[in-house]
């Protein structure tokens, strides 16, 4: 201790190896990884030791051999391209019409005053429970996917939109106008890109309630799709295979959340200074 | 900048506005209002905070109609003429904050449908005017305050307005900033001949700028005088140890002075 004084900047070449190895272990994001394979590492180790019923609990790596034998011969990629379409067109007719509504609620009185009332009545009822019904008038196929879907995602994107251009400041329109612009051009050049950040956080929120709806769908229902191939794992007690597609159904959060935090970014650059 | 069509006055026949409050009680904000913006001049209103400068200004631009009286655009020789093409310089700068500054002051010629290389140039030309080359590709959050109204200049005058209209453009910047930017626009106004309407609270910033100052009395507003600035352009800093400078901003302050009083002990002198 006493041979290198505490203010000595220029640290000493030997040791430095494990120095650095030291200072990576203690990063937050590495610490955030390593957390993660101590958990996975300890599962194994604890089902292994104590002899867990693989119903119960299977090990982790065992799951893993499901997961890859599933996509090779079980047709999970299916699975997973039913669950995206329905997610992805469910949600692309809200944005159409999740914005369209705003537009015309934040512009029109009285059309905001109409379409008020049924907002509050549908957006806090959980849509699960419309299921029943839309089964009912729909049937189990395509159209019923869609319209759970698209029910789960307008209405955030309806709020969003309204709020966002609500927020539009009055000042921007007036100089629009001055500069000539038109009722159309204001709308398309001033109050739908001053709201797109706000759009964007409605379309955050109604992603999320798509995919929950449409894997509780399929979970009610669906022959394909992610949710139906959990249930049926879980009916005939195939525990990993219900671990799997659990893991499939985390990916997919992780790459949507993901994506959506760069886009966010790329939308706000105006933003920061 | 050059004028368009023929020279056109811009006429306020006894204009008045009166507004119902959120409260429900009428207010109003400008009464019997009887002046001319006359072509190729710069035309200053000044007075206290809420006497309806501003409203004055929206009436002028076709914002507003007044509840009274008229506006009228005539020709010199007094023929009615059609509204000329104005375009206003704002206090808060209303810059589009995700346009970048070269698409901020092509915004007009854009709603006009001029195309892109054509309105691209041309904005880049108004840029340089306001010494703002080399800042196109930068978000007005990006800028100083003075720059930002610099954007704003440029944005007004690529569109070669026969009317600029300048709602307290340096309001929300600090003095010095203001001072210098003052001096650009005097030149800007002096080289262009265009004809301009100036809403400010500065006294200096008046005489500096307009051929005619029009002092307003406190609401409802109406014009206490008229009075002509005859110093010589191009006017700058200098020419406010001009005796006659001086005597000019005793004279408007003398008429300010009770008006903003009055301002102030009336309905808490709001802005």
């Amino acid at each position: 201790m006493l041979e290198r004084p505490l203010t000595d900047a220029s640290t000493p070449v030997a040791g430095s190896g494990w120095r650095r190895l030291a200072t990576w272990l203690g990063e937050p994001k590495t610490l955030g990884w390593l957390a993660v394979a101590a958990v996975l590492i300890g599962w194994e180790l604890v089902v292994i030791v104590f002899g867990f019923n693989p119903i119960y609990l299977p090990r982790p790596t065992r799951i893993v051999l499901a997961l890859i034998e599933m996509f090779r011969n079980g047709g999970l990629t299916t699975d997973l391209l039913y669950t995206l379409g329905r997610v992805f067109g469910g949600f692309a007719i809200a944005l159409v019409f999740g914005v369209a509504i705003g537009i015309w609620m934040a512009i029109s009185e009285r059309f905001n005053a109409i379409a008020d009332n049924f907002i509050a009545a549908l957006y806090p009822l959980p849509k699960v429970t419309l299921i029943p019904l839309l089964i009912i008038w729909l049937g189990t196929g395509g159209p019923f996917m869609l319209t759970i879907s698209a029910l789960g995602a307008v209405f955030p994107i309806v709020l969003n939109t309204l709020l966002g251009i609500r927020q539009c400041d009055p000042g921007l329109v007036l100089a629009a106008r001055d500069l000539g612009a038109t009722r159309g051009q204001i709308i398309r050049m001033v109050l739908l890109p001053g709201a797109v950040p706000s759009i964007f956080a409605g379309i955050r929120l109604g992603l999320g309630v798509s995919i929950i709806l449409v894997v509780a769908a399929e979970m009610v229902v669906g022959k394909l799709g992610l949710g139906a191939r959990l249930y049926l794992a879980g009916q005939v007690l195939e525990t990993e295979q219900v671990f799997a597609v659990l893991i499939v159904l985390a990916t997919l959060g992780i790459v949507i959340t993901k994506t959506q935090d760069a886009i966010d970014v790329w939308l706000n650059r105006w933003r920061v200074a | 900048m050059a004028m368009a069509g023929p020279a056109v006055a811009i006429d306020c026949e006894g204009v008045g506005l009166t507004y119902k409050a959120k409260t429900g009680t009428a207010v109003n904000a400008l009464e019997n209002v009887r002046c001319r913006f006359a072509p190729g001049k710069v035309t200053a209103i000044i007075g206290p905070s809420g006497c309806g400068k501003s409203t004055l200004l929206q009436i002028a631009r076709g914002f507003l109609d007044p509840s009274q009286g008229r506006l009228r655009f005539v020709t010199l020789s007094g023929e009615p003429a059609a509204a000329p093409a104005m375009a206003t310089v704002w206090q808060a700068f209303n810059l589009f904050p995700w346009r970048t500054v070269l698409e901020n002051v092509a915004f007009g010629l854009e709603l006009a449908g001029v195309s892109r290389a054509d309105r691209e140039a041309r904005a880049k030309r108004a840029l340089a005017k306001v010494d703002l080359a080399g800042f196109e590709d930068k978000y007005p959050k990006q800028l100083s305050g003075g720059m930002r109204q610099r954007v704003g200049i440029a944005r007004a005058l690529v569109m070669e307005p026969d009317v600029l209209l300048l709602d307290e453009p340096f309001g929300a910047l600090d003095a010095q900033t203001r001072l210098v930017l003052q001096e650009q626009l005097a030149t800007l106004v002096d080289t262009s001949g265009t004809t301009a309407i100036l809403v400010t609270h500065s006294i200096e910033e008046a005489i500096l700028l307009a051929d005619t100052v029009l002092v307003m009395t406190a609401r409802p507003g109406r014009i206490a005088a008229e009075i002509e600035v005859d110093l010589p352009r191009p006017r700058s800093l200098a020419t406010t140890h001009d005796a006659a400078y001086g005597a000019l901003f005793d004279q408007i302050y003398g008429l300010l002075r009770d008006e903003v009083v009055r301002a102030m002990t009336t309905e808490g002198g709001e802005a």
